[in-house]
């Protein structure tokens, strides 16, 4: 395997949160490395703290301990100002409920990452990207106007307008149905192939955790398992 | 400029798609309301000052009992002021070989400034308005004195040295005044001929009376320029505000009532802001926790908000402004012919405090909600469970608060309005929140068991009694104002009306004989009069006050007055004897003398503003000459009078048997229909010695001026009743969209369409129920302090408003959910799905 370098390295990292009845811990110790341009799957039953865990990843929120290093940057130092720096130079995100701005149109929400991130052509790579998903006829419609698919195909786009260094997609095919599940697949992992992006994938779908480059399995907020793409041999 | 692009688009996309309603409607009704309020205050209040302003024929007067510099009437011409002139004194006028003391007024030509002048055909028939100012060589005389004089117009009469002609018949003047002890006819005559009647000469009692119209701002100017010169002793500065007559104390009413009512409105405009910006907010949690995701740092995300703001609040201005603009023009127009305001007429003023509120309302209220919305974390895009990190109920309350106070305060520039309002405002706030602990206590056990409508919206009560208790505190705000501006208006009407009722005597009778006076009684009997109390009078000059000596003179012509003794009255008093203490007086201080023993010193009530004026006391012992005469008499009591009722008042009065020695004229009033004017001078035929004033055309003038300023308040209490059924509306509407995901999930259970329908209506039935008796009771602790620290008004409960408005309360805001929830419910599940995502 050649030896790109690290695009994650986690070491200890715990979260715990004060609730009514006290404080509980979230996630036990985690420490895994990722590579750039690895695909990985994080896996695991509901409540076994994915979501918790790509939160902390992305930077959108704090370790309680632990250390997060994000493309050589310590996540775990900075403060709120500068992830979000962070998050729009370098992180693109997918999220289960697409999440788009509903009062702008499919084409504003894809320009939305370069406006923030100041590129002066937002409109132009917008226009590019709308192309690659297959949605320049819906440029001009809006999120309520555009089936699960689409929404989410948009959400794409616009996850990779900025050409990020990694993608964190949270349930990506959770709200669709499998034509489209199969479509939003495609595009995601031809899009990662392309941009040589590092994908992190958190996923109830075993069919889209086979075929990232690595699994990680959560159980009760510990990293039970990590374990590389199963293979299937074909023959006697 | 990408903040300001994104803002734009945001703007415009969301204008168009109609989610700005709310808070748009909000700034519009806050800017409208103040605009239409205060621009149609300012406009009406100018025509009504400019009505009162005939009272005094001007817009203010300066009297004095001395010719004053002719320079300060020059000056006033820098000054733009107009100026006219009357010279009045009493002085005997002769037809042949009849005679009769007058009340003789030379005027200018510029007279009257303000008000008309009205001539009439026959002696006490109907007045006509002239423009014509009395000639030179001519004399206008009234109609008593037409009577008296046994005279005919072209028949001469002599006036001091003067020969002049009678050419008119003098039906009213506007600044006449009206006193029963000033009994004599009146002659208006043109000042050029003043001095050949030599009547001005010295020894003679003149008053100079010197008009002046013109711009307030240049009124108060030239008033600050003459003040420094004027002798307090000698001269006196008037104008219709410090009038404290009927009509003067209507005014002043009025204008408070206005303040109240636009404050009231600001209020709820700045509560309907308040709730449109807390859902702006809300529904734009997710949006600022995408953009945050994606790499926006606060201060990007608050630089966008404020701009986009910034764009509703001037949307909102500027439709607000042509809004109430419109509903002003529309009103003013409408009540044509019944309340005459000048449409020609701009003020800035109203459009600068439009604005202002606009602006203070939609950044002040906006405020809070923009904190939480900027604090909003990125983790929310994961877990849409996380809200804003900014949740402080008492930060919201204050920041409100303030700057509901702050606005109230700016406007009215009243403290005390503002406090009191506010306070009412604070106690509602407090018990409402009390009300809802309560609620919550009571739901508990009545919001379990099966899912009935009652118990659903008992559940949903109680579940959401936190939550829901910014919403029942505007509710009742809203109510409570409605409440306090509609019972104020009753009051104030009926209090006004009150001054002249129905059957308020018409014609006052002055120099009735003690012979004269059974007859004139059994008289009126006969012929269906009703007449009102017969008051003995008597005229005496007011001495000394406990053996000190009082300045008595009247201050003659070419005289300066007297320097020495104590204050007089500056004229001869008129004292009048009773024991039964007379409607309109109330005893303040002392014990009033129904119960005078024989060898007591004799008892006096004085009033208790001349006894201000002249440092009267209890105990201080007064002494009177009458004719050759002498009272004394002890002050023991002391007497607030109404003097706004049109019936006869005394300065000092002592109990019948200390006058029983002492020979009175009496005075008394009656009424007589309109339809029996024509009758007046054949019913007083028998009694021609006798002096008759018809005072119907002053009534008629106060109830004028009164039915027009009650006309002005209703348009305004409608107008304020507008402003708070959109704040209801508005309030429903922000409550219909937090219970939508509630609907959506239960409609999907299974629940039938009718039972979420009774429920949510019950549920706002409750709220509304609760909310309209907590404003109930909160009202009338803030009409309490309304009334008797601002309006001068006697205080009363209102117990019917205990009933009605929390039925009124439920009704209305049951009526208005259910109409929201009708909208929802009407749509198929699949729909209300769709909405909630």
């Amino acid at each position: 395997m050649s030896q790109a370098p690290l695009m994650i390295e986690t070491k200890n990292v715990t979260k715990k949160v004060i609730t009514n009845e006290g404080e509980l811990q979230i996630l036990h110790p985690i420490s895994f490395q990722v590579k750039a341009g690895e695909s990985v799957a994080v896996i695991g039953a509901s409540g076994s703290g994915k979501s918790t865990l790509l939160g902390l990843l992305a930077g959108l929120d704090e370790v309680s301990t632990g250390e997060i290093i994000l493309d050589g940057e310590p996540l775990h130092s900075l403060d709120e100002e500068q992830r979000a720096r962070l998050r729009g130079e370098k992180v693109g995100f997918i999220f289960q409920s697409f999440m788009l701005v509903q009062s702008l149109t499919a084409l504003e929400n894809i320009m939305l990452p370069a406006e923030i991130a100041g590129l002066p052509n937002a409109k132009k790579l917008a226009n590019d990207i709308l192309v690659k998903v297959g949605l320049e006829h819906r440029a001009q419609h809006f999120p309520n106007q555009l089936s699960g698919g689409e929404q989410q195909r948009v959400a794409i786009a616009r996850a990779f307008i900025t050409n990020p260094k990694i993608l964190f997609a949270d349930e990506p095919t959770g709200n669709l149905d499998s034509v489209n599940s199969k479509k939003v697949e495609d595009l995601l992992f031809a899009l990662n192939k392309n941009s040589d992006t590092t994908l992190i994938l958190v996923t109830h779908d075993s069919q889209l955790s086979e075929k990232c480059d690595r699994q990680l399995r959560m159980t009760a907020g510990e990293l039970v398992e990590q374990q590389p793409r199963l293979k299937v041999v074909s023959g006697d | 400029m990408m903040a300001f692009n994104l803002a734009w688009r945001l703007f415009k996309h969301e204008a168009r798609r109609g989610e700005l309603t709310i808070i748009l409607l909000a700034i519009i009704l806050a800017v409208a309301s103040v605009l239409s309020l205060s621009l149609f205050s300012e406009r009406l209040q100018q025509a009504l000052t400019d009505r009162s302003a005939e009272f005094i024929a001007a817009d203010s007067q300066l009297r004095s009992r001395a010719p004053v510099d002719p320079l300060w009437i020059e000056e006033a011409s820098k000054y733009n002021l107009s100026t006219a002139f009357q010279l009045s004194t009493r002085s005997m006028v002769f037809a042949g070989d009849e005679l009769a003391l007058s009340d003789v007024r030379a005027v200018d030509a510029a007279y009257p400034l303000k008000g008309s002048v009205k001539l009439a055909d026959i002696p006490f028939g109907e007045g006509i308005v002239t423009s014509q100012s009395v000639p030179a060589g001519e004399v206008w005389a009234d109609s008593r004195l037409m009577q008296v004089l046994a005279l005919n117009i072209g028949d001469e009469v002599e006036v001091g040295e003067a020969k002049l002609k009678v050419t008119q018949i003098l039906s009213e003047i506007p600044d006449a005044g009206f006193s029963v002890f000033n009994t004599d006819p009146t002659l208006l005559m043109n000042q050029l001929d003043i001095e050949q009647t030599k009547i001005t000469g010295p020894g003679s009692r003149v008053r100079y009376k010197y008009y002046f119209t013109g711009e307030p701002s240049d009124l108060d100017d030239y008033y600050n320029w003459l003040r420094p010169q004027m002798n307090r002793e000698v001269h006196r500065w008037t104008s219709i505000e410090d009038d404290e007559s009927a009509i003067g104390n209507s005014i002043a009413r009025a204008e408070e009532f206005f303040l109240l009512a636009s404050l009231l409105a600001i209020v709820l405009a700045a509560v309907s802001i308040a709730v449109a910006a807390q859902r702006f907010s809300q529904r734009h949690f997710d949006p600022v926790a995408i953009m945050k995701t994606l790499g926006a740092g606060k201060s990007m995300v608050r630089t966008i908000y404020l701009i986009q703001i910034s764009f509703i609040t001037l949307l909102g201005i500027v439709l607000g402004s042509i809004v109430g603009y419109l509903i002003q023009q529309a009103v003013a127009v409408g009540l044509q012919g019944q309340v005459e305001v000048a449409l020609n007429t701009w003020y800035w003023r109203p459009l600068g405090i439009a604005v202002f509120t606009g602006v203070t309302c939609a950044l002040l209220f906006s405020l809070y909600p923009l904190l939480q919305l900027f604090s909003v974390p990125p983790l929310r895009v994961l877990r849409r469970d996380i809200s804003s990190t900014v949740s402080s109920k008492v930060l919201q309350f204050a920041l409100s608060g303030g700057a509901v106070f702050l606005l109230m305060w700016v406007y009215s520039g009243n403290l005390k309005i503002s406090g009191i309002l506010f306070a009412g405002g604070i106690v509602l706030v407090a018990s409402l929140l009390l009300m809802t602990h309560v609620l919550i206590i009571v739901g508990r056990k009545l919001g379990s068991g099966s899912m009935g409508a009652w118990t659903l919206a008992w559940a949903r009560i109680r579940r959401r009694a936190m939550g829901n208790s910014v919403q029942l505190i505007s509710f009742a705000i809203t109510i409570m104002l409605l409440l306090v501006v509609l019972v104020m208006r009753n009051d104030l009407v009926k209090q006004w009306r009150d001054q002249l009722p129905e059957g308020t005597p018409n014609y006052f009778v002055a120099n009735i004989t003690e012979a004269q006076k059974e007859g004139l009684k059994e008289h009126f009997t006969a012929n269906n009069v009703s007449y009102e109390k017969f008051y003995p009078v008597a005229r005496g000059r007011f001495v000394a006050i406990n053996d000190d000596k009082v300045r008595t003179d009247v201050t003659k012509e070419g005289e300066e007055a007297a320097n020495d003794g104590r204050q007089g009255l500056g004229r001869e008093a008129n004292l009048s004897w009773t024991t039964v203490l007379q409607s309109g007086n109330e005893i303040v201080d002392g014990k009033w003398h129904d119960n005078w023993q024989e060898g007591e010193p004799v008892p006096l009530s004085v009033e208790t503003e001349i006894a201000g004026r002249l440092n009267i006391e209890l105990g201080d012992t007064l002494t009177f000459n009458l004719g050759s005469e002498i009272i004394n008499a002890e002050v023991t009591s002391m007497r607030k009078v109404n003097w706004q009722t049109l019936q006869p008042n005394f300065f000092f009065v002592l109990h019948p048997k200390a006058m029983e020695n002492f020979s009175a004229t009496y005075i008394t009033s009656f009424n007589l229909d309109e339809s029996r004017k024509n009758e007046i001078a054949a019913l007083m035929a028998p009694f021609a010695s006798v002096t008759l004033f018809d005072v119907d055309a002053r009534i008629n003038q106060v109830r004028e001026i009164i039915d027009q300023v009650s006309m002005a308040v209703e348009f305004i209490l409608i107008l304020v009743l507008v402003a708070g059924s959109l704040v209801l509306v508005a309030q429903v509407q922000a409550s219909m969209d937090e219970r939508l995901e509630e609907l959506a999930i239960l409609r999907t259970l299974g629940l039938k369409g009718i039972s979420i329908r009774f429920s949510v209506i019950n549920e706002f039935f409750i709220i509304g129920g609760v909310a309209g008796l907590m404003a109930a009771l909160a009202n009338e602790f803030s009409l309490y302090l309304l009334q008797t620290l601002v309006f001068q008004m006697p205080f009363s409960l209102h117990f019917e408003y205990w009933i009605i408005a929390p039925l009124v309360g439920a009704l209305v805001v049951g009526l208005l959910g259910a109409l929201s929830c009708w909208r929802l419910l009407s749509l198929n599940t699949a729909h209300l799905l769709r909405k909630m995502v």
